[in-house]
């Protein structure tokens, strides 16, 4: 019990850590690592939580693809980020007043473990004590996501095709425009 | 009553998590920046759901031989699994947006962008849409 609590706290701490280095750090490559480092703590804090399954997804998707994918999008950014002109006041009064509102609001929620909480009593029995009969395979996540809900993974693929639909006509169109269009913004850049 | 404060005290972290990830994609100017925040919120809104679905003695849902085994709720780890494959999607998504926008504007700052919208915007109105004029600062 102890021992849980403590690799809780731990972690928690790490993360928050690690948020608000994100905050402060203005330099493109920090922020990538410091995501993927935050990716990789919040896997571990799946694992304490008992989703394992989301853990590893959590490690390689979040922690390896997107990290991928922002470092090649890195080659082609600026390298540092300007300072920005306006205050930076309201945006932070209203995340504040916000973050206050939720936690005023998570009295209400149920305490975390409880069996009795509305969440275990709904259709997760009911996965539990099926999945072996219905299904046969003993990992009650993969069979709730391939079979119970299959309709749902499969929403999910056509999602993921669309984005990348959108990913390619996006940066197919960089191309031909560069050419035609977009000459007299080169001038611009030069300037700046 | 010390393990009840702690149960309730998880979820203020994930909400401070949450509002560290919202003022990265309200606050910041920098393009990046927006998109690395919306990951950070992600992230603690998986948390926010596994934390539903934990359960105190529980185990991981994968079934095992004896029978009074209680497994930690199932449904939730299914749901974020499909939103974490779903947020990489929309990161390149972003990604992608954010490339393209440097490439028309040569700058992925929203002050820099904004500013030289509405430069076009006023060489539009006073030389009508005069193309070879339109970027001149």
């Amino acid at each position: 019990m102890i021992s849980e609590l403590l690799i809780n706290a731990f972690l928690v701490t790490i993360m928050l850590s690690i948020a608000i280095a994100l905050i402060k750090t203005r330099t493109v490559i920090f922020t990538v690592i410091l995501t993927s480092a935050y990716s990789l703590v919040a896997a571990l804090m799946f694992i304490t939580l008992d989703a394992v399954d989301v853990a590893f997804t959590e490690a390689s998707v979040g922690a390896g693809i997107s990290t991928i994918l922002f470092l090649a999008a890195m080659a082609y950014l600026p390298k540092k980020e300007e300072d920005s002109i306006s205050s930076e006041f309201i945006p932070a009064l209203s995340c504040i007043i916000l973050g206050g509102i939720l936690i005023w609001c998570s009295f209400d929620l149920p305490e975390i473990g409880q069996l009795t909480a509305p969440i275990h009593q709904h259709i997760a029995p009911e996965y539990i004590k099926g999945s072996k009969e219905d299904i046969g395979i003993p990992n009650i996540v993969t069979s709730v996501l391939a079979s119970y809900r299959g309709y749902d993974t499969f929403g999910e693929t056509i999602v993921v095709f669309t984005a990348g639909v959108a990913v390619l006509a996006l940066l197919e169109k960089k191309n031909t425009t560069k050419k035609n269009k977009s000459q007299p913004k080169q001038k611009i850049r030069k300037n700046a | 009553m010390i393990s009840s404060t702690i149960g309730i005290w998880n979820y203020w972290i994930v909400f401070c998590l949450m509002m560290i990830g919202l003022f990265l994609v309200i606050g910041r100017k920098n393009f990046l920046k927006k998109i690395v925040g919306l990951a950070i919120f992600q992230t603690s809104v998986f948390l926010l759901y596994i934390t539903f679905g934990k359960i105190k003695g529980g185990t991981p849902p994968i079934l095992n031989d004896s029978i009074d085994t209680i497994y930690s709720n199932p449904l939730p780890h299914v749901l974020i699994l499909t939103a974490i494959v779903v947020g990489v999607a929309t990161t390149a998504l972003g990604l992608s947006l954010v490339l393209r926008i440097n490439s028309e504007y040569g700058s992925i700052e929203e002050d820099d962008v904004s500013a030289q919208d509405l430069v076009d915007y006023h060489d539009d109105i006073e030389t009508g849409k005069n193309f070879d004029l339109k970027f001149k600062k």
